[in-house]
Formats: structure tokens, sequence, C-alpha cells
């Protein structure tokens, strides 16, 4: 599903300015990085591709329609064509490895048996699957982050949004995470990763948008480095 | 992608996201899951569940047993009301001559439905009977209580008609005292419209009392489980299915509080079972309550699961309405 983001502005009650005249294409099955420092505008960029937010200008088309237009009950719908995975995880600690991957798949009402196909794929896919019956406290902080992708993927997304992916990764664990989202890409999903380790996503070959106090500086397409 | 040659742009509607089928028995698997669910969150947290089911079963019990007392306070009325007539007592030591001649006129009416003439001797022995003191009676040297002549009219005699009656029964020679059952009646008539109007409004007030503790503990658990509510709606959850467990945990609230409620009626009319057989008897009935049956039961548990998915949802509309934002 091809995104596109027509002169977008986004200012909160309090006045301030969140995104300001944001315009950018993002072809389908593309992989994209959004840049910048803290407040720059990335998580509101996510927020709004996931009409958590309204634009309160411009027009934001995901697969040829305004998603602002979206009726309320019509959101889930929307929903399940898109995988997140969060700053903050938001694991289910309660819930076991394999239970928190399975949430998407309960919400579409798949069977046990199906379920359990899909979700030992997407652990297969994380190298998670032998830690399938532990706890999310029991896991280590990348294989927390892997646990967060598996379950964002699991429902097959045309869309995945990470939103600071490799926050409290060390440098050889981003690079492993950030590898699993070029896999995603190479099977037609519209990936978009935003990070502000400009450092790391400069190295990762791809679309690198560079936003700061809300408005793109910089939309460059980089190469891989090393290889 | 651009706005159409009319210049609008393409506006959301299912067709672009479509909504796959749901596999079959999808719906039943939802709602085994959330009763699993629900049934493990009531174990975990028993004390506070025990607790939430004693304060709705408070709450239930009492209109409930008010709306007892009021429905046998009808049938007792009706039972009473087929014969209305009225007891006339004749001074102590009065010679059985006049009772007699009271009862000889009165079947001679034609209003007159039946009269029963109970001399003092009858009259002691029943009160033996109904009271245990019949040894303390041994010791007076004599019978105290009157002959006693009890008439009952018919159904059509009017009220006015049947006090005539009892003042004409009044004046006869030897008479103390005659008491007209329908003041009595009329006396319980009023007294089950204060016990009806009682328990219709405290069902009101505790109802909304019921809805409001079960409010309040699902809200609980929303807190508890508010991050996996906010998950379930970003994977793609409807708001039914978001909010599906704590309707559950609403209506086990309100269950487990009318089972509370029933369990207390029971221990209640276990207590009063032995006064209220002596004091039936009193009047020559067998103690027989009615609506205490199994649709009673099944109106309070109905009740008690509505009030409780009530209180579930106003705690849901409150708390769950800002998933869909980012805030």
């Amino acid at each position: 599903m091809g995104i596109e983001f027509h002169h977008v502005v986004k200012r909160f009650e309090n006045g301030s300015v969140a995104l300001s005249d944001v315009s950018m294409t993002i072809p389908e099955g593309s992989l994209t990085f959004l840049t910048g420092h803290s407040g720059a505008g990335k998580t509101t960029f996510l927020n709004l591709l996931l009409r958590l937010e309204k634009p309160t200008g411009g027009r934001i088309l995901v697969n040829g329609v305004d998603i602002a237009t979206l009726r309320r009950r019509h959101l889930p719908a929307y929903r399940r064509y898109l995988g997140m995975v969060f700053q903050d995880g938001q694991l289910l600690e309660e819930r076991t490895v394999f239970g928190n991957v399975a949430v998407p798949l309960h919400v579409v009402g798949m069977t046990a048996r199906d379920a359990g196909r899909r979700v030992r794929a997407a652990l297969e896919s994380v190298g998670l699957l032998p830690k399938a019956a532990l706890l999310p406290a029991q896991l280590s902080a990348g294989e927390r982050q892997r646990l967060v992708i598996a379950r964002a993927v699991v429902n097959r997304p045309k869309i995945l949004l990470a939103d600071e992916p490799t926050g409290n990764l060390d440098p050889t664990l981003s690079k492993a995470v950030m590898g699993l989202f070029h896999r995603f890409r190479g099977v037609g999903v519209t990936v978009i990763v935003a990070s502000h380790d400009m450092a790391l996503v400069g190295t990762m070959g791809s679309r690198v948008v560079e936003l700061e106090h809300g408005r793109v500086v910089g939309d460059t397409e980089r190469g891989m480095a090393g290889g | 992608m651009s706005a159409t040659p009319s210049g609008a742009w393409p506006v959301a509607s299912k067709r672009v996201w479509p909504v796959e089928k749901r596999p079959r028995g999808a719906y039943w698997r939802d709602h085994a899951r959330v009763l699993a669910s629900t049934l493990s969150h009531l174990s975990r947290r028993f004390a506070t569940t025990l607790w939430v089911w004693v304060m709705i079963g408070i709450a239930l019990a009492l209109p409930a047993a008010l709306y007892l007392l009021e429905s046998n306070l009808v049938r007792i009325a009706g039972e009473w009301r087929e014969n209305p007539g009225f007891s006339v007592y004749f001074a102590p030591g009065v010679s059985m001559d006049q009772p007699r001649a009271l009862v000889g006129r009165l079947e001679s009416l034609a209003e007159i439905d039946g009269v029963w003439l109970t001399t003092p001797e009858d009259a002691l022995a029943e009160f033996r009977g109904l009271t245990g003191v019949g040894e303390a009676l041994a010791l007076l040297d004599d019978n105290p209580l009157p002959a006693s002549v009890r008439a009952t009219v018919t159904a059509d005699v009017s009220s006015a008609r049947l006090s005539t009656l009892a003042e004409e029964a009044a004046g006869a020679s030897g008479v103390d005292e005659v008491v007209v059952e329908r003041s009595w009646l009329e006396r319980l008539a009023a007294i089950r419209g204060v016990v009806g109007r009682l328990s219709w409004s405290l069902a009101g007030i505790l109802g909304l009392g019921a809805i409001l503790i079960s409010s309040a503990a699902v809200r609980l658990a929303i807190e508890a489980r508010l991050k996996e509510a906010r998950v379930l709606t970003l994977v793609g959850a409807g708001g039914r299915y978001v909010r599906r467990p704590f309707l559950y945990l609403g209506a086990a609230y309100g269950l487990g509080g009318a089972l509370i409620a029933a369990m207390s009626i029971s221990a209640l009319l276990i207590l009063l079972e032995e006064p209220l057989v002596r004091l039936f008897g009193s009047y020559g009935r067998d103690l027989e309550l009615t609506g205490f049956d199994p649709m009673f039961h099944l109106m309070l548990l109905a009740s008690g699961a509505v009030l409780g998915i009530l209180g579930a949802v106003v705690a849901s509309v409150q708390r769950l309405r800002r998933l869909n934002t980012a805030s």
C-alpha cells in the first residue's frame, strides 16, 4: 500500500506545531527511515498514519484514500492492515511470548490451530521460537524488541510502522533489528521506521527522510554501508 | 495518487480495506476466551471479588426481600378478602344461650355465609395449644376466656353493610366487643401499599448503588488492563471486542451479587420461619410463603446481571473512549 502526504500540518490544541507542510510519497514495498532529534515530529507522523491523530491541514492518502475521512467503525479494518512496533514495546507482561504474538490473530478470530502456525512462523522469523513459553520479563532487551516486531508482523500487515525500535539496544542488536525491517520490505511490506539514531540509519541503505521542527529538511536515498 | 477528475479526494470506505470474513465459530471462540479470562480474573482476585459480590448482594437483597413481603401481603389480603366478616366476643361468664341465640339469628340472614361458635372451653384449649402456657392457666379457678361467634358474609356484601351487620350484632345481649375483619384488612392493604412503594423506591436507589459498585470494580479492572485494551485497539480490535471482557466482568459481579442476595433472603426466611409459623397459626392458618420460587431467583439473577453489565458499560464508556487517540 502506497502512502502520500500532501501538505500535511498537525497543530495541537496548545498551539505547538508538530508537522508543518509535510509532503512526500512513500511507495508500496519500500523502506523509509524518518530521522530527526526528539520533537522533530517523527512520532506524530506515525500517529497520523495509525489514525490516532487527525491532521489539522492537508491530506494523508493510504492506498489512495484520505484516512482522515475514516469513520470510527472503519478504523479496526484499516488498522488490521498496519503493524506497529511501539517505542515502549507495549508488551502484555502477564502473557507468554506466544500469547503476546497471538493477540492480533485472536482479534481476527483465527482458530487456535491456524493462529499457532502463524505465531510459530513469526517467532521463527525473529529467532524467538525456543522462548515461546517464557514471559516477556524473562527476555533480554533485544529479545523483547524482536518480540514486539513478531507481534507487529504476525497478521501479515501491508504497512509496518516502527517508532524508535532500537532505542534501548546496543549497536549490534540495533543492526540485527534493522535487518529484520529490510527482510519485511523484501516481501512487499511498506516499512516506515522512526529513529533518532542518524548514524545507524545512515548505514542501512534506504531512503532517509530527515525532519526538523516538523518540516522535512532532507530526503535522500542512501546505500548500505559495508556491503 | 491524486484527486479525482472532479477535484475531490477519495473518501474511505469498506471496499478499500475490506474486512476479511471471520472464520467459522470465531464469535463463539471469542466468547469462550473471554469467559475463561473472566473466571481467571475473578479467581486471581477472589477477595476483591467477594467484597464486590457482598456489596451488590446487600443492595439487591433488601428490595428483593421487600418485594417478597409485598407479594405475600397481597396474597394474604386476597385470601382474607374472600371471607370478610366479624367476630363477636361475649362478656366472660355469659350464659351460652345468648351466643347460641345470636348464631341462630345470623344464620337466618341471607348475607351471612357462615357462622362458627367458639365456647369458652374451646377458646381455652386453642389458647393452650398456641401459647404453651397451659400449666399456668390450670392454676386459675375460672376460665377467663369468653365465648365468641365468628361470622363471614357473602362476597357481594359491601363494607358499609358489613359494618351495619356488626353493629346489629354488637347490640345483642351479653356482647362485650365486635371486631370487623374488614378494618384489619384495610390496614393490611395500607401496609402493603407502603411496603410496595418502599420496595420499588429501594429497588431504584439500591439498583443505582449496585450499578455504581459494579462500575467502580470494573473501572479498577480496566485500569489494570488498560495497556492490553490499547494494544487490542491498535492491532485492529473493534470497540465491542475491547469492551467485551469488562462487560463479562460486570455480569459476573452482578450474578455473584444476586446469588449472595438469594442466599441472604434464604437465611432470613429460615430465621423467621418459626415466629411466622406461630403468627399464622394464631389466625388458624398454615405458613405458606409464595414468591420465593425459581422464577423469583431467575429474575433476581437477571436483575443482578443487567445491573452489573450497566455498571460495566458506564465504566468502559468513560475509560475506553479515548483509546483511539494518541493521548
